[in-house]
């Protein structure tokens, strides 16, 4: 740790100011209590490409992309243009700009099922905002989802557990990922009184492996909606975009009634949207929504030339390959030094860990080995790859894992 | 059930009196001087029982403490509770709630020194003023506040409706809390394990996630909720070493043993 606290020492200093006037000192998904306290850096300073430098000087090839927004790589020229000539013209004033109207139609164009859009900052602002909007239509109450899913901090779903009522969650049930009883016996119990399901494309919860969908999973959830008059609401605010331009849907082939984006559809420029079906635009007028910053206009032009780049460059399949690149070579370099480790979710969002490694302990070594050697993978939450990434940058990262998994070894961990 | 909604369940409490609090005894006697001057030579056993539910026995030898769990044969003094209620309102000091003596009453001074040797315990855990004045004192009273958190967590799981709420959706695991630096300074709590042990010393395993508190100072305010503690994982106060979430999931259990024994 000596060694650590040398190399993270501007980052510790900034944390001790912060743990005075701010509460946790960094809050959220970035709270150094998530990761690794004392073996990865707290702050960042800037960031380039593939790659990010934190307060200290070091260097990191990022596998964390901003927890998944960054997906054409960090500042990219066409994005931050977009967006720095929107800002000359305008920020925050006091109607929408026409760029609100042009990414709508855009996003309209590119998602096969939708008729609409609206636009908010952050994932939570669309998901709930989306349950609301499967209420208003169904006039219903329950509300299904996936036990141990995130879909984001409002009091309906936040994974914390301070400061919440039982009504909060009164009318929101759990089910098991690829369990269909677990599903179909809260389709019983609410039948006639379930309003919305919301669920991601592939299930994702932090701290463990990742699980795709099982054959037949999606087309039963799909159908018992259409049969029960439910709206389906595909979460894809982590996943969308990553594995098809069209929503990540088109990969498990079903179709959603409402689907939520936000990560990277604006390479990290803040924003988030909501798609949906023609028969649900009654209902999504009625249900108030709007934000203080939510109709700046710079947000939305890096959006639509994020998503252009996206389309031009084929960046899914580019995503897919590195990653897969990237996990092929993780499980041989740790085959190689005599670990059993699991690949999982898509190559482009994906997770690795240590099999038998139930306390995540070999994983936080790793993790903290790799980042001192120059890539910053979390050891808890799923990975995201961006277009930045080369197979040069993949190679390094291989090269920086195995001298990692030579050390574990030679430390018997 | 959410920690806010949820009111504190008697037979919780009742259970929390008699396996988290009664075993702080043990820790009082070897830490506090006084106390082991009080007991002197005694040699004495007191059942706590509440009429066809749990009950504890406490033995006091010759300055040490010991807790069993359960009625002990040949106890010196019974003492008898009608329900859980009764004995809440006796172990939070009500006098009308005297037990049921059913055997031993007539020896008084017996219960006299228990009574003082309570008081003693009452005020470590309650913080009283006299007692934080002292370093010895809040030193005292952060080891007697984690035995008590961390044994506390085998009767929530069992019976508080928020506990189990929050534990419901933690992995499961052994979880370790330790004052570094200090003696005995140990709690578990398996989480999963057939009846959720518990236990106060060494684990019976390498936990699969350990918590430590750099020192007293950090403790006594972590377990009295006067600091930031996720702000004191970043700045190493405190240490969190393996499994996370079940570090920060038995944290807010944990908490619910204040909503307890403040009543």
């Amino acid at each position: 740790m000596d060694s650590n606290a040398d190399r993270y020492r501007r980052s510790h200093e900034l944390f001790a100011r912060a743990a005075q006037v701010i509460p946790c000192g960094i809050y959220g998904h970035a709270s150094p209590a998530a990761a690794l306290p004392g073996a990865l850096p707290y702050y960042a300073d800037r960031a380039e490409g593939c790659r990010y430098w934190d307060v200290d000087g070091n260097e990191y090839i990022d596998f964390l992309c901003g927890y998944g927004p960054v997906i054409l790589g960090h500042q990219h020229p066409a994005v931050e243009e977009a967006a720095a000539r929107q800002l000359s013209k305008a920020l925050c004033v006091n109607h929408p700009g026409p760029v609100m109207v042009e990414l709508a139609e855009y996003l309209v164009s590119l998602v096969d099922f939708s008729a609409w859009a609206v636009f908010g900052k952050n994932g939570s602002d669309m998901t709930t905002w989306s349950v609301q909007v499967a209420r208003e239509h169904t006039q219903r109450r329950k509300i299904l989802k996936v036990a141990g899913a995130y879909h984001g901090i409002d009091p309906w779903c936040t994974p914390g557990h301070a400061g919440l009522l039982d009504e909060d969650r009164a009318h929101v049930h759990d089910f098991n990922w690829n369990d269909l009883e677990s599903f179909d016996r809260l389709l019983a119990r609410y039948r006639g009184d379930i309003a919305g399901v919301i669920m991601t494309p592939f299930h994702h919860p932090a701290f463990k492996p990742s699980q795709m969908p099982a054959p037949g999973f999606w087309p039963h959830i799909e159908a018992a909606c259409r049969r029960e008059g439910i709206v389906l609401i595909l979460d894809d605010i982590r996943a969308g975009f990553r594995l098809d331009l069209r929503g990540s849907h088109a990969c498990f082939g079903f179709e959603p009634d409402l689907i939520c984006f936000c990560k990277a559809i604006a390479n990290g420029h803040a924003l988030s949207a909501a798609l949906g079906r023609k028969e649900l635009r009654v209902a999504a007028s009625r249900v108030f929504l709007t934000g203080s910053y939510w109709n700046s206009p710079p947000a939305m032009a890096a959006a639509l030339a994020c998503l252009q780049i996206q389309k031009q460059q084929e960046v899914v399949s580019t995503l897919r390959r590195t990653g897969e690149m990237l996990m092929h070579g993780l499980l041989q370099a740790g085959a190689k030094h005599g670990y059993a480790m699991l690949a999982s979710g898509p190559p482009a969002v994906p997770f690795l860990c240590f099999i038998d490694d139930p306390s995540s302990r070999r994983q936080q070594v790793f993790c903290a080995e790799v980042a001192r050697r120059g890539a910053f993978f979390h050891p808890h939450h799923n990975w995201f790859l961006s277009a930045a990434h080369t197979p040069e940058d993949i190679v390094a990262t291989l090269g920086m894992a195995d001298d990692a998994f030579a050390v574990m070894r030679n430390e018997g961990l | 059930m959410t920690p806010i909604s949820a009111r504190p369940d008697p037979a919780v409490l009742s259970r929390l009196y008699l396996s988290a609090v009664l075993p702080c005894l043990t820790d009082l006697a070897e830490q506090d001087g006084t106390v082991v001057d009080d007991l002197g030579q005694l040699r004495a056993s007191i059942v706590f029982s509440i009429l066809g539910g749990p009950a504890a026995t406490i033995r006091l030898q010759r300055g040490q403490i010991l807790w069993e769990d359960g009625c002990s044969r040949n106890a010196s003094v019974i003492l008898m509770f009608l329900g859980d209620h009764h004995l809440n309102a006796f172990f939070s000091g009500n006098k009308w709630a005297a037990p049921l003596p059913v055997w031993g009453c007539w020896r008084v001074g017996l219960l006299a020194r228990f009574s003082k040797l309570a008081e003693r315990l009452e005020a470590v855990l309650d913080g009283a003023q006299q007692v934080l004045d002292s370093a010895a004192g809040r030193r005292l009273h952060a080891r007697l506040s984690l035995i008590t958190a961390g044994l506390a967590l085998h009767a929530l799981a069992q019976g508080d409706a928020a506990a189990q709420n929050i534990l419901r959706s933690l992995p499961p695991g052994l979880a370790s809390f330790t004052i570094a630096g200090e003696p005995r300074a140990t709690v578990w709590f398996d989480h999963g394990s057939a009846d959720n042990q518990v236990g106060w010393g060494d684990p019976p395993r390498r936990p699969d996630v350990c918590i430590v508190f750099a020192d007293i100072a950090t403790a006594y305010a972590a377990l009295r909720g006067e600091i930031d503690t996720l702000a004191a994982v970043g700045c190493g106060q405190i240490r969190v070493e393996g499994l996370v979430p079940l570090a920060e999931g038995l944290n807010f259990a944990m908490e619910r043993v204040r909503a307890y024994l403040k009543h």
